[in-house]
């Protein structure tokens, strides 16, 4: 039978909701841990799968800097998006693999977000091609956008930084952190393990230098269907 | 190896992983309760499978709620895996079984790993970490091992799991997950999954490799571990629940698409399968004879009916002849494949 844990205990136990430990963790254990075990950020969007499911309604979540930190540059980004709405809707019909996409201004950034069928590269040649002046009017207003505009005439350089500003998707199951980890550091899968424990640490550390991540690939409400399966399905389109 | 010799290989291994499992019992999930319910297939459930209780007319289930553990000794509050086995009575004494439980994935993808893991999550004594353990254990930004559970006399395995799964990637996920499944407060609030795939067949022969869970229409809740574990609720709490109003779960069925792990019972697949809701099970009171409603009952994941057949999945397949042997030991009531019966082969 187990004894009654000391005083001692109890306050050892309480330490991980201590907020000076907190502070303490975030300020010098985190660093050190990053710094003693280097980690790699992952690279954004969705995982690779040459499955049919793994390619319909995959998530887009660029999260991109302005370079006008103030309302006033907030205010810019929005009225580009709102000047360009007839070219934006248009061109996501055109596209016609996209389930939803939105423009979101979350502290100095703006956003896109979109669930697309198919695949990442063809996603957004399809955009450049269709609104490829929306893009360059956005982007111009983002920190390190000036080097990829007009998208036109940099076609890859602008694909690369799209997807630079993707965010890194972790995945639905927990474990297969690891196995990302391992991907990223060019190592071979490690089908003998790691010390499950530390499993919390790694994504500490992953979001240590990633500090926007997407949670999961996300609920879907009917998974497994392109756009233009389900518009067909309802007699809506194409 | 036989597959009577392995199957009692694999309950003996079980067994042996509760000292004080009592004989005559179920070698895991000893202690449960047995509920009466009506299941009702959804509109589309006949497009994907042929068998009766997918056709839409109400059939008449019999569920048995439990606890993951083998011992005899009552733990409602421990965080522990539950099970849901449900029976679908057809009519002219046939029936199916679907046996589903809170955890989503299992340790082990074959028998010979099955049985290493059972061995290595033999009990051993309950360990506290000393405080200055779990301080360095904090330094290195690894959460500390849970304390031992009141009254609990052993670690229940938790940590010869642990060094297994830091040693075979493919039981990580599992003995992560089951570190922290918590205790459900209703057995009604919990999902339960079926774990392996299943081959289900429609009216055109089209054969679909699929994965069954129940999802509960009350959502999902599992109790506050801050609080005190108590020992003895569930039952009680589900007698209440179904005096005031019906539980119900929808029987969720995803369907598997070529590269998905259909026979590794260690990979949930994607999220992003379709899945198609095959009907809603209504629980309506607790079965009046608890010893021949539920204790009695053996439950087999292969006791299946046209239209529904086994995956290559080996742990499933051992599971036919395993709790064949199980039932054998503790005296429960007739099973089809005693006799011989193809079903489920």
């Amino acid at each position: 039978m187990a004894d009654e844990p000391s005083w001692f205990e109890r306050w050892v136990d309480e330490l991980l909701n201590n907020d000076r430990f907190q502070r303490l963790a975030a300020k010098i254990l985190v660093p050190y841990w990053a710094w003693r075990t280097a980690v790699k950020p992952q690279p954004g969007g969705p995982h690779f799968s040459m499955q049919p499911g793994d390619n319909v309604m995959r998530m887009m979540n660029l999260v991109m800097p302005l370079k006008d930190k103030s309302p006033v540059g907030r205010a810019k980004a929005a009225l580009a998006i709102a000047q360009n709405k007839d070219e934006i809707y248009a061109g996501l019909d055109n596209v016609g693999t996209v389930h939803f996409a939105r423009f979101v201004i979350v502290a100095d950034n703006i956003c896109m977000f979109s669930v697309y069928d198919g695949d990442f590269t063809n996603y957004i040649r399809d955009f450049i091609a269709t609104i490829g002046s929306v893009f360059d009017a956005v982007v111009g207003l983002v920190e390190g956008g000036d080097a990829v505009i007009p998208s036109e005439r940099n076609i890859e350089a602008f694909i690369d930084w799209v997807h630079a500003h993707d965010l890194y998707q972790v995945p639905d199951l927990a474990t297969d952190l690891l196995r990302d980890q391992e991907a990223v550091n060019g190592a071979q899968p490690c089908t003998a393990g790691n010390d499950l424990r530390l499993l919390p640490r790694a994504l500490i550390l992953q979001l240590h230098v990633n500090s926007n991540v997407s949670l999961g690939s996300g609920y879907r409400a009917y998974p497994g269907y392109s756009v233009a399966q389900v518009r067909q399905q309802l007699g809506i389109g194409w | 190896m036989s597959q009577s010799s392995e199957a009692k290989q694999l309950v003996d291994a079980v067994i042996s992983d509760f000292p004080d499992h009592a004989a005559g019992t179920r070698p895991v999930h000893t202690i449960g309760v047995g509920v009466k319910g009506t299941f009702v297939a959804s509109d589309v459930a006949r497009n994907y499978c042929i068998a009766k209780h997918f056709q839409g007319e109400p059939v008449t289930a019999t569920v048995r709620f439990s606890n993951g553990s083998g011992s005899p000794v009552q733990h409602d509050g421990w965080s522990d895996v539950r099970g849901m086995a449900t029976r679908f009575h057809l009519g002219d004494q046939e029936a199916t079984d679907l046996i589903a439980m809170t955890l989503g994935e299992f340790f082990s993808a074959d028998v010979a790993a099955f049985l290493a893991f059972t061995k290595a999550a033999q009990p051993g004594p309950v360990e506290r970490q000393s405080p200055w353990q779990k301080i360095w254990d904090m330094l290195q930004l690894k959460p500390p091992l849970p304390g031992p559970m009141p009254g609990q006399s052993n670690d229940l395995g938790a940590a010869g799991m642990l060094k297994y799964a830091n040693r075979h990637a493919a039981a990580q996920l599992a003995v992560f997950q089951a570190g922290m499944i918590g205790a459900p407060v209703s057995y009604a609030r919990a999902s339960y999954h079926a774990v392996h795939s299943f081959v289900v067949i429609d009216a055109f022969g089209v054969r679909r490799h699929v994965r069954f869970s129940w999802q509960p229409v009350a959502g999902v809740r599992t109790t506050d571990p801050a609080i005190p574990p108590r020992d003895d609720y569930l039952r009680q709490e589900l007698e209440q629940r179904l005096e005031r109003w019906p539980a119900r779960f929808m029987l969720m069925m995803t369907i598997g698409e070529a590269g998905d792990a259909f026979d590794d019972p260690t990979r949930p697949w994607p999220d992003k399968r379709i899945r198609v809701v095959m009907g809603t099970l209504t629980l309506q009171r607790l079965a009046p004879d608890q010893t021949a409603d539920c204790e009695q009952l053996s439950f087999n994941p292969c006791r299946l009916t046209a239209g529904i057949e086994v995956s290559n999945d080996p742990i499933l397949r051992a599971r036919r002849d395993a709790y064949e042997v199980s039932r054998q030991m503790r005296g429960g009531s007739g099973c089809p494949f005693s006799g011989g019966s193809a079903n489920g082969r």
